[in-house]
């Protein structure tokens, strides 16, 4: 190495590490504030647009299905899809592997874990493949190497270290991805697993979705430092910032840091300075209003990520019609739709499979309390 | 608190059985399963080139280099969330925390992700590690190198916790513990490390998790420990039986799972029952057993069921040897149970 990947630009894609500003390609307003790499054609972006659409589309129909109560949790993504399906693009689905947060259904669809068993985990049903196990939103997909998401903040990032280790143990070509939002880097688990990994040279790919928000926190009220990436210094990492609603910025910026990463010179974090424009969840709807102002709302409303590469598709002289737009959109809420119904015929778990995946075996105690349950049961269903 | 640093004999099982002592249990063990199976990694604070404190690990690194016995930055967080996810991507790590008493930073590391991997996941991943720590008082460690933590891990569905008394079960519970398919907690008695001195076979053998062992036989009464004060029980029921009281002293070795059947038909025969644990009392463990006990053999039980376990207080430093639940304190419960 001659340079220093601690401050000088990469040398393949000319990205530089720590810079003040989010790095971005394609401005607020469509237009491109640097060149695009020619990977970008317009049949290329309309991919990307069709991707992110789709997830915009799920969450909305999600937020419907809980409305119905037909569903009881939802944490919806809505304005960090560039963010996440930006960084599907650095991840060899089934090859590397992640350890995600909760926020991530968006990055799972464009990993390709399918959409019936997103909503089956979300239903609780019976194709669950987690069967019935935890709340909504918290998948685990094993096909995709998408690892099962625990509700504590910042807990997947000692893990995901331990991922990475085992990899370079194996001597694997895979690496790991570790996503997290800004609340979490204030955890202790988030600077033990960073710390371990630098130390370790593990190669993990840290991943902050930045949203500004966790629950009623803002990023001041988080932290004093000016930014998170910064922090990866204190680890010997590079720190990328990032303008997380510019998918080819993060596309681009995601790709050079998981190629450094999986070239062997230790973990990597890469901050993606996103918003969320729906609550934190259904649960606290109506909390939001009491510390997020109309006008920031508005304002990031403006940054949509899904109306940005319209913009830039516009200006490139392959616009989205109005019409195309609306059957996309369709077609999206009748494939929910036919998930939903899916999913909700294979009907709920049965109560039997509580004790099951405790264990690898079923130990003496719990054949024990299951046969207190299915004689309870069963004497109920006399 | 001083750790010995004499050094070990760490030959592998050839044969004729020999006579060694707990930690050296332990360390064949580890050697044993590294040399097995390549998957074995071990790691942790001052394992390496040290050895550990307690010198558990002496000699491994040398063994099977740095890629395989490592230290680690100071991060039992770190330590026990690298271990699940070394787990999950399919090698079978075994972690030392330095002392029982210093796993509160990887707690919730151990109860929301090692332990509930398989569950949640719905069997999808899972998360074969093993925990090992020393714990337990009686070598003036004060409050931070004495304490017995295990029930807080009994609490959580998806742990196995395991505590040996004995060199032989030490060596077969931790080679059962690293070929399972489950998140061990293995708590090692460090006041045992070098005091227990027993016989293990010069050949490859494991110890079921989740099965007691019954110390000796008896008829009058069942006195029921695990761990560091297993000694104290025997001293115990030595007395006892100077006294022509029969005596059966049982090892429970692991809490979870644990052994109910053996209790509960030890209890029926003899109709009284001593739990004995040196951690604090409430919520112990031993609670557990009493309560399985008055379920199961309440017709048989001639007295109520006795236990002696640590004071509610943090462990003290000068007071060590008073605050453990030495034979004195057993026999008088005993005598207790023998005489309502
Ligand atoms: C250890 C822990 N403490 C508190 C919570 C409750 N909680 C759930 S989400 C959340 C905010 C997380 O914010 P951030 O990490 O920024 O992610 P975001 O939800 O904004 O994407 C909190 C406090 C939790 N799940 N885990």
């Amino acid at each position: 190495m001659t340079t220093s990947p601690l401050v000088e630009p990469f040398p393949e894609t000319g990205i530089q590490p720590f810079t003040k500003e989010p790095i971005r390609y394609v401005g607020e307003d469509g237009l491109p504030v640097q060149n695009l790499p020619a990977a970008y054609t317009p049949e290329r972006l309309r991919e990307l647009h069709a991707v992110m659409l789709r997830a915009r589309e799920f969450d909305r129909k999600l937020i419907t299905l809980l409305r119905q109560g037909r569903t009881t949790f939802y944490a919806q993504s809505s304005g960090m899809e560039a963010t996440q399906v930006g960084l599907a693009h650095s991840i060899r689905p089934g090859h590397d592997w992640v350890w995600p947060y909760y926020r991530d259904h968006t990055l799972a669809l464009a990993l390709g874990v399918p959409m019936f068993e997103l909503i089956s985990q979300v239903l609780g049903s019976n194709s669950d493949p987690s069967r019935g196990r935890q709340m909504p939103h918290h998948f685990a997909a094993r096909k995709q190497h998408f690892v099962s998401i625990s509700s504590s903040i910042a807990n997947q990032v000692p893990p995901a270290t331990g991922t990475a280790m085992a990899q370079k143990y194996l001597g694997t070509d895979e690496i790991t991805v570790c996503t997290f939002g800004d609340g979490a880097t204030s955890e202790g688990d988030w600077h033990a697993g960073m710390n371990m990994a630098g130390a370790m040279a593990a190669p993990c790919l840290f991943v902050c979705e930045n949203n500004q928000w966790a629950i009623s926190t803002n990023l001041s009220g988080q932290t004093a430092s000016e930014n998170i990436h910064i922090k990866a210094k204190a680890y010997g990492m590079p720190g990328f910032y990032v303008d997380g609603n510019d998918i080819v910025a993060v596309m681009e910026v995601g790709r050079t840091a998981a190629e450094w990463v999986r070239a062997g010179n230790g973990p990597a974090l890469v901050e993606c300075l996103t918003y969320r424009v729906g609550s934190h969840s259904n649960a606290d709807a109506d909390a939001e209003k009491h510390y997020r102002t109309r006008e920031e709302v508005q304002e990031w409303l403006g940054r949509d990520p899904v109306v940005r590469v319209e913009k830039l598709l516009e200006h490139l002289g392959h616009p989205i019609e109005s019409e195309e737009r609306a059957n996309m959109i369709s077609a999206v809420h009748r494939e929910v739709d036919e998930q939903v119904i899916r999913a909700e015929a294979t009907g709920q778990p049965d109560w039997r499979i509580m004790f099951e995946d405790v264990y690898a075996d079923l130990p003496a105690h719990l054949r024990e309390e299951a046969a207190m349950l299915r004689a309870e049961q069963e004497g109920e269903r006399k | 608190m001083t750790a010995t640093q004499e050094s070990q004999d760490v030959t592998a099982a050839s044969g004729e059985p020999r006579t060694i002592n707990l930690i050296t249990a332990v360390t064949e063990a580890l050697h044993e399963e590294m040399e097995r199976d390549s998957r074995v990694v071990l790691f942790g604070q001052d394992v390496g080139a040290r050895g550990g404190v307690f010198m558990a690990t002496a000699g491994l690194q040398a063994s099977f280099g740095k890629q395989r016995v490592f230290d680690t930055p100071l991060s039992e967080a770190a330590i026990v969330g690298a271990a699940v996810g070394m787990a999950v991507r399919g090698l079978r790590p075994v972690a030392e925390i330095q002392f029982a008493d210093y796993m509160g930073p990887g707690f919730d590391q151990i109860i929301s992700q090692a332990a509930k991997m398989r569950y949640r996941s719905g069997g999808q991943y899972t998360a074969p590690l093993v925990i090992r720590t020393p714990s337990g008082g009686g070598v003036k460690g004060g409050h931070h190198h004495s304490q017995s933590p295990e029930s807080y891990y009994t609490h959580t569905p998806g742990l196995k916790v395991v505590m040996p008394s004995t060199p032989y079960d030490a060596k077969g519970l931790l080679k059962a513990a690293i070929r399972g398919e489950d998140p061990v907690i293995f708590f090692e008695p460090k006041r045992l490390y070098r005091a227990s001195k027993g016989e293990v076979p010069g050949h490859d053998y494991t110890v079921k998790i989740g099965e007691a062992a019954i110390r000796r036989e008896g008829t009058d009464l069942s006195l029921i420990g695990y761990g560091g004060v297993m000694p104290d029980l025997e001293r115990a029921a030595d007395a006892l039986e100077a006294e022509g009281v029969s005596v059966e002293v049982i090892d429970l070795r692991s809490l979870v799972p644990w052994d109910k059947a053996l209790v509960v038909d030890s209890v029926q025969k003899t109709g009284r029952a001593v739990l004995v644990s040196e951690a604090p009392r409430i919520s112990n463990f031993m609670g557990e057993v009493a309560y399985s006990i008055q379920e199961a053999a309440f017709d048989s039980l001639l007295a109520p069921v006795g236990q002696v376990a640590g004071f509610d207080i943090p462990y003290p430093y000068v007071q060590d040897k008073i605050y453990l639940p030495g034979p004195n304190r057993i026999t008088a419960a005993c005598v207790q149970a023998l005489n309502y």
